[in-house]
């Protein structure tokens, strides 16, 4: 009896190996047969602003909006310029507030489930339609402290009893989108640009210091983001192998 | 995450001794996801609902078996099996410094009763790494989840020398935790803990409580923990 269990539980781990390995394969395969892509970016219309640690009751999180500081333009330009050695972008044009809508379920196996929205938006609202990918960049999640999520561009502050932390993030996600079949071919979160922070959150962030208040602050939080996103935005790339690495 | 601990605990639940176990620290998380406050009596669970402040779940617990032969004041009562508890959770940060919590498993195995476990903590962040919680726990145990452990059938009586004791459901513990952690940098994190547990009702009433353990139950524990990320390129 236990030598039959034994035997499935090789025989299911050769088989997760195997379809591991050609889902790889296919993966490469299609990456490779890539030569023109466009373009989509909706991250940068609104930012976020959080509390976490320890806040007032009924402390509910803001948002602003912020299209005119140009973040998603300036996503398209940084991609644009990493990807155009290995393919040729070409620009498209796209409802971003309909990328933006996009949000994931509260319940995480509907997500796995369910068909990736995005594609279906692609299908339906990028043009020209006929390019051979699309790479799709959107709004990433994350926890902050213990019952905040924060997404996308934002200012959050974490207080703590005896200091309070000020850190910006641009949390985003990468598809690459197959422009015939608009199968998901590649999907990555950016990761966090160093492993020395202690307010720990999932994507690209950094600390804001006071400089951050006063006259002119709009400005600095927009350098500061859009660093951010300059970046990372290599280093995602490449973990995707769509460009050679930073 | 891995990571190693120890716990200085009762031997058996009820028992007035304590002994001291390794623990081993395993945790998954989805890349690029945060660890989250966790409580030592937390039961393992996954959030399959997490709508930021509200989470919730299946949990399991394993209960593991107690053997008549490793402590005197067990002998004659017999060996209750390793019990396997599974369930749900959910939990509500009114604020996120106040983690409300709730459990309920039913058992399999060495026991087939229902467990409830409430329990709140508040979590103060003194600074980025250094985290103190605690808070209240309750208890609650149907009759197939405390007769196992602490009701003395007739036989059990003659070769034990307890009373017969029929052991019922219903308010089994209230306790206190409190917890302290650490994070030296981002990879590494110690933290230590204490529980303590009152036991109430047929669980303290039990002779087997009244007179060879006692209803008051701490558990002392500590860890240290290494996270990381591996990605395949």
């Amino acid at each position: 009896m236990r030598r039959i269990a034994f035997l499935w539980v090789g025989l299911a781990a050769a088989c997760i190996a195997l379809g591991a390995a050609a889902a790889f394969e296919t993966r490469a395969t299609k990456l490779q047969a890539i030569k023109t892509v466009g373009i989509v970016s909706a991250i940068g219309e609104e930012m976020s602003l959080t509390q976490a640690g320890l806040t007032a009751l009924g402390n509910a999180g803001q948002r602003v909006s912020i299209s005119a500081w140009g973040l998603d333009e300036l996503i398209v330009q940084q991609a644009t310029k990493l990807l155009n050695g290995r393919f040729r972008v070409q620009p498209v044009n796209y409802r971003r507030a309909a990328f933006a809508a996009i949000r994931d379920s509260a319940v995480a196996p509907v997500n796995l489930l369910r068909s990736d929205p995005f594609k279906e938006l692609v299908r339906s609202d990028v043009t020209p339609q006929g390019l051979d990918a699309y790479i799709v960049i959107t709004r990433a999640r994350s926890k902050l402290g213990n019952g905040r999520n924060v997404e996308g561009v934002g200012l959050a502050e974490y207080r703590t009893l005896l200091a309070d932390y000020g850190l910006i993030h641009a949390l985003y996600e990468v598809r690459v989108i197959d422009g015939k079949t608009f199968d998901v071919i590649e999907k990555r979160a950016a990761a966090p640009l160093d492993n020395t922070g202690t307010v720990r959150i999932a994507g690209p962030s950094g600390p804001v210091d006071e400089t951050f208040g006063g006259p002119a602050s709009g400005e600095r939080l927009r350098a500061a983001i859009a660093d951010l996103i300059t970046r990372s935005l290599p280093v995602t790339l490449g973990d995707m192998h769509l460009i050679d690495g930073p | 995450m891995v990571g190693i601990g120890g716990e200085y605990m009762p031997d058996f639940v009820g028992s007035k001794n304590s002994k001291f176990l390794p623990i081993p620290i395993f945790t998954i998380r989805r890349a690029g996801s945060i660890d989250q406050f966790r409580g030592p009596r937390d039961s393992a669970s996954i959030a399959l609902l997490d709508v930021g402040n509200f989470r919730a779940g299946p949990a399991f617990k394993y209960v593991s078996s107690r053997k008549s032969d490793k402590y005197s004041e067990l002998t004659g009562l017999g060996n209750v099996d390793a019990a396997y508890e599974l369930g749900g959770f959910v939990e509500y940060y009114p604020v996120d410094w106040l983690r409300l919590r709730s459990e309920l498993r039913q058992g399999f195995g060495g026991h087939t009763g229902t467990v409830a476990d409430v329990s709140a903590d508040v979590i103060v962040p003194l600074i980025q790494r250094l985290t103190i919680s605690a808070g209240p726990r309750f208890t609650w145990k149907s009759t197939n989840a405390t007769g196992p452990y602490f009701g003395v059938d007739a036989t059990q009586a003659l070769a034990s020398g307890l009373p017969v004791y029929d052991a019922g459901g219903g308010a089994h513990s209230v306790g206190f935790g409190s917890q302290i952690s650490y994070r030296i940098n981002p990879q590494w994190e110690v933290h230590a803990y204490v529980e303590y547990e009152k036991l109430l009702g047929d669980a303290a009433d039990s002779p087997l409580v009244k007179l060879r353990g006692s209803s008051n139950q701490t558990t002392v524990g500590l860890g240290a923990s290494y996270s990381f990320d591996f990605r395949i390129r």
